[in-house]
C-alpha cells in the first residue's frame, strides 16, 4: 500500500492506495504517529483508492481516534469506497468518526 | 533458512533426527534416515532403513528435489557398502511416489525393487490416473513395474511358509504370509532380507485398497490413514469407510499392545504410541459419520474449490465486520472507564489470528488463480482456514454481545463448507412458508434493540451485570434502526423456500443496503405470473453505481439454496434486489 502525505492550510492529509490489512496497517499507524510525533494533529485519512479494510486497519482508526482528542485536534475519514463504507457502518464505526463524502467536505468540515 | 534446519525445527518434538542415520529402536542391525516434511498435499515423507543386507525406502514421496536428496543418501550408503534397493509404497498416491518418475532421480530408481501391495501395484502398473490421484492432483503418471505384489486378495499366499523371491537387482526377499492370527485381524506379511527378520507388513486398506502398515523395530509407518477421515481425503477415488474403520480399529490394538513406541506417519512428524492410540479411537468414530459421502473427484474439487472462493468473501467481511463490532464494543466500554469489559471483549475474537488466516487465504488463492493448479489445493486451504477461523471466536459469548445474526451466518457458512468438503450435503430444509410472515418477523426483529431500556434499568444494582449489558446495547445496534423502512406485501399463499436460508440472505441483503448508505428502503412482496417476488430497494447514499453490478457468487449460491433466483438492478441513485420464487 502507497500512502502520500500532504499538508495544507494546517490540515495532514493521508491518501492511501490498496488494501489496508493486517500487512500494511502498521505502516499507516506509523506514518500517522510520525505525523502527529510532528505536531500535526489535524488528520485526514482519504480512502478514495481503498477497497480493502481489515480488523487490524480498523483497530488502527480507533488507536488514532484516542490519540487526537485534545482541544484543537481533528481526525476524519473521506471518500470512502463502498466496501470501506459498509464494513465500518456495520462495524459500528460511522458513528465514532466524523467521515465526509469528499475531500473538499472534509477539509471545511475538520478546520 | 536451509532445508535442514527447517526439517529439524519442525520435527524438534521427534524422537528421530531429520536427516541424519540412527539405529531403529528396538531392531537390531538396521538404520534410520527419516526425511520428515511438513504435512502438505503434494509430497509425503521418506524413510530409508539401512540393513548390511538391504537399502529399504519406505515412500519416495512425491517432490523432484526430495527425489534427488534420497539418491544422494542411497548413494552415500553404496559408496561404502554396495546392497540392493528395495521401495515400499504405504500406498500408490502420487505425493507417495512421484519423485521416482521424475529426471535426474528416475535413472537411478530404475533398478529398485518396488514392493505394493496387489492393488496399488497393478494401478501403478496400468498408471491408473485415478487411483494414483494423478488426476486429481493434475500430475500424469507413467506405468511402474512393481516387482513384489503383496498380500494378494485374488490369489492369498499360503499361511505360514516362508517363499524366497530373488529379485533382479540382487535382493532376496524372504515372505511369511498371515492371513490373519498373531492378535490382530489384519492380513500381514513377516519380511527378511537375510538371516533375521526386519519387517511385518499389514494390510491397512480405507484411505486406499492398497494401504499398508510397516513395523519395524518399535516403530510403527502407516501412511496416511491419520488422515483418511479428513474432509477432501475422506472419499477420494479407492476410500473405502468400512475398511477404514475396521483398519483403524486394528491398528489402535496394535499400537496399544506396548511393543511400538512411535508412529511414522507419511505427513508429518512422529507420535507416540499412546497418543496415536487415542487419535485413532477418535478417528474410528471420525469414519464412522461419513457413510454415503460422496466421492471426492476433479470434477467435485473445482466445484468446491469455487465454493470456497465465494464462501471466503462473505467469511472476510463477516469476520471483519465482527473483528471491528467487538473493537468499536472495546473502545466505547473503555472511555466509559470499564477497561476491564474493554478488555474482556477484546478476548472473545483472536482479530490478529483472523487477520492473518483472511491474508494467508487471499494470498493463496490469489497465487492459484494466476497459474494453472489444481482445484483440490484451494478447495483443501478454504477448508483449513475456515477450521482455523472455526477455533478463533468465542460463539457462545459473542452472541450476547454483538448482532448475533453475524455469529450464527459466519457458523452457518464455515460449516455448509465443511459439510459440502467432507461430500455431504449442507442441509436443505425448503418446505411451504408464509414469506410475508418471515419478512415481518425479520424487519421487527432487525429494527429493535435486544436490550431494552428496561434491560438496563435493571442491571443498574449489580456494576458487572450493567457493564455487560451495557457492552451488549453497543453491540448490537439494530441493523435498521436508523432506516426508514416501508413496507408492501401483496403476495398471496405459501411459497418454498428455506425459512433460515431466506432469512439470512435477505440479512444479506439489507445489510448491503444499509452499508451503503440507504436511508430508506422498500421492502415488498408481489404476486407475478409465475411466482412470486421478494423485492428489497434502497437508496445508495452518496454513492453512485453505473451499470449493474455483479452479484457475489455466495448471495446467488443462496438465494438459489433458499429456493429462488436473485437479481441486481441498479439505477441512479437506487439499488433494487429482487428474489423470484417459483410457485410453489
Amino acid at each position: 500500500m502507497e500512502i502520500t502525505t500532504t499538508t495544507q492550510d494546517g490540515l495532514t492529509m493521508l491518501a492511501m492506495n490498496g488494501r489496508l490489512d493486517t500487512t500494511t496497517a502498521g505502516d499507516l499507524e506509523r506514518e500517522i504517529n510520525n505525523q502527529i510525533g510532528e505536531g500535526n494533529r489535524k488528520i485526514l485519512l482519504n480512502f478514495t483508492a481503498t477497497t480493502y479494510i481489515s480488523s487490524g486497519g480498523m483497530r488502527v482508526l480507533l488507536a488514532t481516534a484516542k490519540k487526537l482528542r485534545n482541544n484543537g485536534d481533528r481526525f476524519g475519514l473521506c471518500c470512502l469506497t463502498p466496501e470501506v463504507h459498509k464494513v465500518l457502518k456495520l462495524a459500528g464505526f460511522t458513528s465514532l468518526f466524523s467521515i465526509y463524502a469528499t475531500e473538499g467536505e472534509a477539509r471545511a468540515g475538520l478546520q | 533458512m536451509q532445508l535442514r534446519e527447517k526439517l529439524v525445527q519442525d520435527c524438534s518434538k521427534s524422537p528421530l533426527v531429520p536427516l541424519a542415520w540412527q539405529q531403529v529402536p528396538g531392531a537390531t542391525q538396521a538404520n534410520i534416515y527419516p526425511l520428515i516434511r511438513k504435512i502438505d498435499t503434494i509430497s509425503s515423507n521418506s524413510y530409508l532403513i539401512e540393513t548390511p543386507d538391504v537399502i529399504c525406502l519406505i515412500d519416495p514421496g512425491g517432490l523432484p528435489d526430495q527425489g534427488i536428496q534420497l539418491v544422494a543418501a542411497i548413494q552415500e550408503l553404496r559408496d561404502k557398502q554396495k546392497r540392493p534397493l528395495v521401495i515400499f509404497l504405504t500406498h500408490a498416491h502420487v505425493d507417495h511416489f512421484l519423485s521416482v518418475q521424475h529426471a535426474p532421480a528416475a535413472t537411478y530408481f530404475k533398478d529398485a525393487v518396488f514392493v505394493v501391495q496387489e492393488t496399488g501395484a497393478d494401478a501403478l502398473e496400468r498408471g491408473d490416473p485415478f487411483l494414483t490421484q494423478a488426476t486429481m492432483m493434475g500430475f500424469t503418471v507413467s506405468p511402474i513395474h512393481v516387482g513384489l505384489k503383496l498380500l494378494s486378495l485374488k490369489n492369498p499366499a499360503q499361511d505360514g511358509f516362508p517363499v524366497t523371491y530373488h529379485a533382479e537387482n540382487g535382493a532376496a526377499i524372504t515372505l511369511t504370509h498371515h492371513s490373519r492370527g498373531c492378535g490382530t485381524g489384519l492380513a500381514h506379511v513377516d519380511i527378511s532380507f537375510g538371516s533375521n527378520p526386519l519387517i511385518t507388513l499389514y494390510h491397512t486398506p480405507g484411505h486406499s485398497p492398497d494401504s499398508i502398515s510397516l513395523r519395524i523395530g518399535r516403530l510403527f509407518f502407516i501412511g496416511d490413514v491419520l488422515f483418511a477421515a479428513n474432509p477432501g481425503i475422506a472419499g477420494l477415488c479407492g476410500w473405502d469407510q468400512k475398511a477404514l474403520i475396521k483398519s483403524l480399529a486394528e491398528i489402535r490394538c496394535l499400537t496399544s499392545t506396548g511393543d511400538i513406541d512411535w508412529i511414522c506417519p507419511g505427513h508429518g512428524r512422529l507420535i507416540a504410541a499412546p497418543d496415536a492410540a487415542r487419535t485413532f479411537e477418535i478417528l474410528e468414530k471420525e469414519a464412522s459419520k461419513l457413510e454415503n459421502i460422496a466421492e471426492f473427484n476433479a470434477e467435485r474439487a473445482a466445484q468446491i474449490a469455487a465454493l470456497g472462493d465465494d464462501c471466503m468473501v462473505a467469511v472476510n467481511e463477516l469476520f471483519t465486520i465482527m473483528s471491528g463490532r467487538l473493537g468499536y464494543v472495546s473502545y466505547v466500554m473503555e472511555e466509559l472507564g470499564e477497561a476491564g469489559v474493554a478488555e474482556e471483549m477484546a478476548r472473545l475474537i483472536k482479530s490478529d489470528v483472523i487477520d492473518e488466516l483472511l491474508e494467508a487465504f487471499r494470498l493463496f488463492s490469489e497465487d492459484h488463480h494466476s497459474s494453472d493448479k489444481v482445484s483440490v489445493h484451494l478447495a483443501l486451504k478454504a477448508g483449513q482456514i475456515m477450521g482455523k477461523l472455526d477455533r478463533s471466536f468465542a460463539k457462545e459469548d459473542l452472541v450476547h454481545i454483538i448482532d448475533p445474526t453475524l455469529v450464527t451466518r459466519a457458523e452457518h457458512l464455515l460449516s455448509d463448507y465443511t459439510t459440502t468438503l467432507r461430500g455431504f450435503c449442507p442441509p436443505d430444509n425448503r418446505c411451504e412458508c408464509d414469506v410475508n410472515g418471515i419478512l415481518s418477523t425479520l424487519t421487527g426483529d432487525l429494527s429493535c434493540s435486544r436490550c431494552s431500556d428496561d434491560d438496563v434499568l435493571s442491571s443498574v444494582d449489580d456494576d458487572t451485570a450493567f457493564a455487560r449489558m451495557l457492552a451488549s446495547r453497543i453491540g448490537s445496534q439494530p441493523l435498521l434502526a436508523d432506516i426508514e423502512l416501508s413496507t408492501s406485501f401483496t403476495s398471496q399463499g405459501p411459497v418454498f423456500v428455506d425459512r433460515d436460508i431466506f432469512s439470512d440472505l435477505m440479512i444479506y441483503l439489507l445489510e448491503d443496503l444499509v452499508g451503503i448508505g440507504a436511508t430508506r428502503i422498500t421492502l415488498s412482496t408481489a404476486q407475478e405470473r409465475l411466482g412470486t417476488t421478494v423485492k428489497i430497494a434502497g437508496d445508495t447514499g452518496s454513492f453512485v453505481f453505473t451499470g449493474d453490478a455483479p452479484i457475489k457468487g455466495f448471495l446467488l449460491r443462496l438465494a438459489s439454496r433458499a429456493g429462488g433466483v436473485l437479481s441486481l438492478q441498479d439505477t441512479k441513485g437506487t439499488r433494487a434486489y429482487v428474489m423470484t420464487f417459483d410457485r410453489a
